[in-house]
């Protein structure tokens, strides 16, 4: 994985989100941290073009998010804060499959791959569930399992374990280490970061901070308690 | 549509199939349940404004048409859309049009809030009330052959709960618009 | 919201979802076409053979026919006192055959396929450039997938008026709701683009956007 940025930055109107930043993520495992409305998740959005920049360009693995941003997106998979927002369709095999169907790929294709993602996750007992009796466990592995059924190469999560209980944060934690796919993690649980590959750490709409998670986790407690 | 005008409309959509879930009230002899759901048609056009209203109101029909419960009292099927009130739920998506068509033009963000309310008021009542009326009196007299002007009058028992609804709708649209503005609709 | 879809392996069960919705569209026309209450009450009949052949189960029934029925019953009832006796058993015949076989239409397809049929009748009207086929399926699943969120919302506002002491008022209940619900549409909407689900359509920069 190859995540570029060239003096990328976004303002919403003349709100300034995240100033304009270069910087090259190659690691498998990265952290974002950072105080609220720090501009990490407007970060995190700009790495699938969901956000575009304003100044400069981002590019995955020599893709720009604006130009090839279908590809882009087929490359990122995005979990969102909120995995209950996530889930589009009521029933989750549904909703699985949904994100291979717009491919137009064969039934039985998109069914074995729905099968697999649901046996990679241990979850097979919840494809026929509604979306809403979900658990906030289950949900957040449904949510995973429906962004990595189409493979993509990289994984964002932002703030997998909010609001989950330990056990289910146990769970989230566990599936993260075990993750192939390169994975981004925007969290404010930085017990869940601690052995990550490198951190980022966002003040102000800035790159305040980037090293190991240890050093960024100490500036960032410098910054949270002054 | 962007994604984001076709989530809101079928987001409005769950609202106006949850106010379905409230209990409705008979009255009168005409059957015509008064259900908090039309008053969900009002909304859509209020907040939404007409396009992304109607698309929201076309959402409910559509899904009533595939047979799913999603009207008020839990009825649904293409069996709705055979009964003498057929011509009420048609003119729903008349009526969000109306509303939204109207408040989209006259309720603008510089105007003090009772401008505002009122300019919602007409339009909930130019759409809720005159436009549905039309066509659920005019669908009425043709199936059941009684009439225009019994229809008329049979149905007129129902237009002062209308009138309520329009003004709960002018509100709640007011009260929206200032916490999450979406009118006038960019799309 | 619970979907009618009732699992089961009866003979229309098994029949694919384009004739049952035919059948449907047809009878719904075809029985407007005579008032005999003799073809009409055939026609009852056998729609309630078919629905008793679906093994749904008399109180499942209940709950589920007895809106309908009963408006039904008023209206057949209206026009017998307006026109003729003959007219509101006709409409009384008509109308619980529709029900029964709407019913049994519902019972018998998922959603999904559901989805699917209504995507290809939309077809034609991509073509005149009217809609985006895809959307339909789409907006029909998100309306079924969010019903229940809209719902357990309104329970929380209820319970928190409560919490408060406060009056459950229309305008109070109904607008913290309607804010709440359309708040969540800019992260849905980001996650279907993020799943590249909508195809080609490009993100765009929203003010919302955190």
């Amino acid at each position: 994985m190859d995540i570029r940025f060239e003096q990328a930055g976004a303002t919403f109107g003349d709100r300034v989100a995240v100033e304009p930043l270069t910087l090259s993520l190659t690691e498998r495992r990265i952290a974002i941290i950072g105080l609220n409305g720090s501009g990490k998740t407007t970060f995190a959005r700009m790495i699938n073009g969901l956000v575009r920049p304003t100044t400069g360009h981002v590019t995955i693995n020599g893709l720009d998010t604006v130009g090839d941003g279908e590809d882009v997106r087929s490359q990122v998979g995005f979990i969102f804060q909120n995995p209950q927002n996530q889930i589009i369709l009521p029933i989750l095999r549904e909703d699985i499959a949904l994100g291979l169907k717009t491919r137009r790929l064969p039934v039985a294709v998109v069914d074995d791959a729905v099968e697999a993602i649901l046996a990679r996750f241990g979850i097979e007992h919840l494809a026929a569930r509604r979306a809403h009796e979900l658990s906030g466990g289950e949900l957040q592995l449904a949510a995973l399992a429906s962004v990595l059924v189409t493979e993509p190469e990289i994984v964002i999560l932002d703030e997998p374990t909010n609001q989950l209980d330990l056990r289910n944060r146990a769970q989230v934690e566990t599936t993260l280490r075990l993750l192939d796919e390169s994975v981004l993690v925007i969290s404010h649980d930085l017990a869940l970061i601690e052995d990550f590959d490198r951190a980022l750490m966002f003040h102000e709409g800035r790159l305040a901070a980037d090293g190991t998670p240890c050093e960024v986790i100490a500036e960032y407690r410098k910054i949270a308690a002054p | 549509m962007t994604t984001r005008d076709l989530v809101l409309a079928a987001l409005f959509a769950a609202i106006i199939v949850a106010l379905g879930l409230l209990p409705p009230i008979m009255l009168g002899f005409i059957p015509v349940p008064i259900t908090a759901q039309s008053m969900g048609v009002m909304l859509a056009g209020v907040i939404l404004g007409a396009r992304r209203g109607t698309v929201a109101v076309l959402l409910v029909l559509l899904l009533a048409a595939i047979g799913l419960p999603v009207l008020s009292g839990g009825r649904g099927g293409l069996a709705v859309f055979a009964a003498p009130t057929t011509g009420y739920l048609i003119g729903w998506a008349f009526a969000a049009f109306t509303t939204g068509f109207i408040a989209e033009r006259v309720v603008r963000p510089s105007q003090t809030s009772l401008t505002q309310t009122l300019g919602f008021f007409v339009a909930a009542v130019a759409g809720g009330v005159v436009v549905l009326y039309a066509f659920g009196i005019t669908y009425l007299a043709f199936i059941t052959g009684i009439g225009m002007n019994k229809a008329f009058i049979g149905s007129m028992a129902f237009i002062p709960g209308d009138v309520v609804k329009a003004v709960v709708a002018a509100l709640a649209g007011r009260a929206v618009l200032a916490g999450y503005p979406l009118l006038p609709a960019r799309a | 919201m619970k979907s009618l879809y009732v699992e089961g392996d009866s003979f229309f069960h098994r029949l694919p979802p384009r004739p049952k919705l035919i059948l449907l569209l047809v009878a719904s026309l075809a029985l407007f076409l005579t008032r005999s209450p003799l073809l009409l009450g055939l026609a009852a009949g056998a729609a309630a053979l078919l629905y008793s052949s679906l093994g749904i189960g008399w109180r499942q029934s209940r709950i589920r026919l007895r809106p309908i029925l009963l408006t039904i019953a008023i209206v057949a009832l209206a026009t017998l006192v307006l026109n003729s006796m003959e007219e509101g058993i006709a409409v009384l015949l008509r109308l619980t055959t529709l029900m029964l076989l709407a019913a049994a239409v519902s019972a018998t397809v998922p959603i999904g396929d559901f989805i699917n049929e209504v995507t290809l009748a939309a077809r034609p009207l991509e073509r005149l450039g009217l809609v985006k086929a895809s959307d339909i399926g789409l907006s029909v699943g998100l309306v079924i997938r969010f019903v229940p969120e809209v719902d357990s919302r309104f329970q929380q506002l209820r319970q928190a008026h409560q919490a408060r002491g406060l009056k459950v008022r229309a305008t109070t209940m109904i607008v913290p709701l309607i804010i709440q619900t359309l708040k969540s549409a800019d992260e849905i909407a980001a996650a279907i683009d993020a799943r590249g689900i909508r195809g080609q359509r490009q993100a765009r920069n929203s003010e919302d956007s955190r």
